[in-house]
């Protein structure tokens, strides 16, 4: 399958899941799996998870703005370099945001997320 | 060597060089290194020094507010993710921008870049 079909695919899946479903992102990530949101580092799926669903805001929407994506390597891994925009319920004004994932081939034929890295834009 | 020291210093020489030697980056880049610059995607070191070169400006500065790393799997590489602002000779306001990189190590002890996607992140 195309590369950047993956990607695109990947990145509708994962934010469609945090917007409505953020415990379901439990699933995209394995133990070895890295998250570091705001500079706060975070390791394994159960403790990833635990992350972002204590993240202070409840109902959220991702515009993503860009995709960009590479291979990482022989073993088959994906990069996704992702900028858009989040918008919490009640706040007047969307944060940008630029978020990367390294996705890695699962036996099954999938991708899970080994490492993934979110920062906030500031004006 | 501590890993957020080794991003550290990478990010420091990286943008050194940009900044005063742009030429002199065909160094950390090797044949099968990957740039994808604003959408626009090159291939291998000297097409990645030639399109770093044509950017449409002259003198910069890059100015890093945060850098973030996580180890990329079993081969022994670093995603660095950085975000900042850059500044070209002549324009009043500077410029916001994230980029990430995918380093790897080289049998000196060192690391060249095997992924590199930077984009602008407009207001």
């Amino acid at each position: 399958m195309d590369p950047d079909a993956v990607a695109k695919a990947f990145v509708e899946h994962y934010y469609r899941t945090f917007d409505s479903n953020r415990a379901g992102l439990v699933n995209l990530y394995q133990e070895g799996s890295m998250l570091t949101f705001e500079g706060a580092k975070t390791q394994g799926a159960q403790a990833i998870a635990a992350k972002l669903a204590s993240l202070p805001f409840q109902q959220c929407m991702h515009n993503i703005s860009t995709v960009d994506c590479q291979p990482s390597g022989p073993a088959g891994g994906m990069l996704v370099f992702v900028s858009g925009s989040l918008q919490l319920a009640g706040e007047q004004h969307p944060l940008k945001f630029s978020q990367m994932f390294h996705l890695m081939p699962t036996p099954q034929g999938s991708f899970f997320v080994l490492n993934d890295i979110f920062r906030l834009n500031y004006a």
